[in-house]
């Protein structure tokens, strides 16, 4: 077998690995664990879309709640189909990124980053106080799980089980992830990364940088709207507190942690932070310690992330092979 | 409103904003010497408040002497961090030093947590009295938080601008490798930074158990509202971190009785916002290069 052909086939493999998982895991609660990786995964790949064009945003929790607000209220209040809502919900982070980014992309650096974690502070803050819309610090409570999918004598997919979640979730994270990657291995991402190489550079041989980081901005936030309006239907519920400050710089740092200098850094950072608490569950409230000192060891050691471990190893033990 | 509730809104606010003055104007240092945004400060400021309620609640001492201990300890645990985490990454990147401050926050608060419990203490009020002037009543724990909180940043400001240390701590933040070629020891200037930085965010801490209560939670808050101080301030610059902490201060003072608290912190962000955006380098920043 060629080396090229073993890429799509371990890929191909993993997908169907992916998809064979409810059969092993069969206890909802673990399910639910897969769903929000899921989560987590389209996420962090998403911020990673913004980070790659030099923004540091820190409003992915702001805009989840924008998908999962617009989508909930289209389905209780208008009895949209809850498949379009998914959409909207996507639509409505996308345009209003669309609309602060062009006045935020003026901040940079630092300044973008922390405009950003105000934009998500007035958000929340509006969810908070809008009561007749949002239902106040409470929420919105029985948000319509997704319609079901029937296609007599072949299929019906109600979505009572976590089951049917899974697939839904997993089809969502996969359709995110091929268009990310297609963004990522496209022009578009070239100029991206020239920006975040350096701006001024970029701005001199004509690149219209304002317009670039709100369109990264802007897709980016597109996804993570799309995450908020699944985790609506997934979770039925919907609160201000869901998606804080602290909901963001976790994806942050599943970004990070993972090694956002590669597309699957974000893919794996998300799985491993997410799956971690919960191996680590039998330390009751000592459990953030060790989710702490991961973080803490990984930046300290491997600072390209998670994904750079095998490299590092093996230019460990060529060293140690040298000196023997 | 009338014109006594109005001078208590503002007593109120002058009492938010020394709070907040205190908490930025730690990580305004941390941000201009180091470089970094130190997202657990607010962790270390909830720390100062349980110390000071060992020192005094429990262990009896005067509530003031118990303070200036919880200073000073709080200060040391500060250099310890800066020695052990944060030196490596002065005047890096961002990401790193978020996620290295959100493992600390993580650290200090569940060892809070684990130590102190989950529930929320009340400091003994030291000055329980109140101060009637003219019809208005105000309390007198309230007016003492202010004059410690103006001894302080005056302290402050006395040190950065009077002192030797001072100089080369202004030194280290406008151009760290120039201050390095004239032979500053950048180490001990960014140690005796995150010690000033600790022991204020200490202080309010302390100050802020007594007129509150204490939660190992209570830091989340302090921290967005020193951010919003700093950013509108203008990043950096301590005499920003006074002005911007008494404008949000004042915000959060007057209008909960008008409209509603989560109304104050709303209007709050917008004016940084929108002060932003006609001055993205903030009241008293420079321009970023």
């Amino acid at each position: 077998m060629s080396r090229k052909a073993v890429k799509p086939l371990s890929y191909s493999a993993l997908i169907i690995f992916l998809f064979l998982i409810p059969l092993f895991v069969t206890s909802p609660y673990h399910l639910h664990i897969f769903i929000m990786a899921g989560i987590g995964v389209m996420l962090a790949c998403s911020l990673r879309l913004i980070f790659n064009s030099g923004q540091f945003s820190m409003a992915h929790g702001g805009m989840m709640s924008i998908g999962a607000y617009t989508s909930a209220l289209l389905v209780m209040k208008l009895g949209l189909s809850t498949w379009a809502a998914l959409g909207v919900g996507a639509a409505a982070a996308a345009v209003l990124a669309l609309l602060v980014g062009y006045p935020l992309v003026r901040l940079k650096g630092v300044y973008f980053a922390l405009g950003t974690v105000f934009l998500e502070e007035i958000i929340k803050l509006i969810a908070q106080q809008w009561t007749d819309l949002t239902g106040g610090v409470v929420g919105l409570t029985g948000v319509p799980k997704p319609d079901p999918i029937v296609i007599p004598g072949l299929l019906n997919i109600d979505f009572t089980s976590k089951v049917d979640f899974y697939y839904f979730a997993l089809v969502l994270v996969l359709l995110a992830l091929l268009i990310l990657y297609a963004i990522e291995r496209s022009r578009i991402n070239q100029i991206f990364l020239s920006i975040k190489q350096s701006e001024s550079l970029a701005e001199s041989v004509g690149v219209n940088t304002a317009k670039f980081k709100v369109l990264a901005f802007t897709m980016g936030c597109f996804f993570a709207g799309l995450a908020g309006a699944f985790y609506s239907q997934f979770m039925t519920v919907v609160m201000p507190s869901s998606f804080g400050f602290v909901y963001t710089v976790y994806v942050i740092v599943y970004m990070v942690v993972g090694g956002e200098k590669k597309f699957y850094g974000p893919i794996i950072g998300a799985v491993i932070l997410i799956f971690l608490p919960e191996s680590v569950r039998f330390l009751k409230e000592y459990q953030p310690f060790v989710f702490a000192a991961v973080l803490m060891l990984v930046i300290f050691f491997l600072p390209e992330g998670m994904v750079s471990l095998p490299q590092r190893l093996k230019m460990f033990f060529r060293e140690r092979r040298k000196h023997a | 409103m009338d014109s006594a509730t109005l001078l208590q809104s503002i007593v109120n606010g002058l009492m938010a904003g020394c709070i907040y003055i205190l908490v930025a104007t730690g990580l305004a240092l941390l941000l201009s010497v180091m470089g970094i945004v130190q997202l657990a400060h607010g962790e270390i400021y909830m720390l100062g408040g349980y110390l000071t309620y060992y020192f005094c609640d429990i262990a009896g001492l005067h509530y003031l002497l118990a303070l200036l201990i919880a200073m000073v300890l709080i200060g040391g645990l500060g250099i310890l961090i800066e020695k052990a985490f944060f030196r490596p990454f002065r005047h890096g990147d961002l990401a790193p030093t978020v996620i290295l401050s959100l493992g600390l926050m993580l650290l200090l608060q569940t060892s809070a947590v684990v130590t102190f419990g989950g529930y929320t203490k009340v400091l003994t009020t030291p000055f329980p009295g109140i101060i009637n002037i003219a019809g208005v009543i105000l309390s007198q724990e309230r007016l003492i938080l202010i004059l410690i909180t103006a001894v302080f940043v005056g302290g402050l400001f006395f040190l950065l601008y009077k002192t030797e240390v001072g100089r080369t701590m202004r030194a280290v933040s406008q151009d760290m490798n120039a201050a390095l070629l004239l032979g500053i020891s950048v180490d001990r200037v960014s140690s005796f930074a995150m010690f000033l930085g600790c022991a204020l965010a200490a202080v309010a801490g302390g100050l802020m158990g007594a007129v509150f209560s204490l939660s190992p939670f209570m830091g989340g808050f302090a921290l967005m509202k020193g951010i919003a101080v700093i950013v509108l301030g203008g990043m950096g610059s301590i005499t920003g971190a006074v002005i911007g902490g008494l404008i949000i201060g004042l915000i959060d003072g007057i209008v909960p009785p008008l409209l509603s608290v989560e109304m104050a912190s709303t209007i709050g962000f917008l004016v940084i916002i929108l002060i932003l955006l006609f001055r993205p380098q903030g009241i008293k920043g420079q321009p970023s290069r």
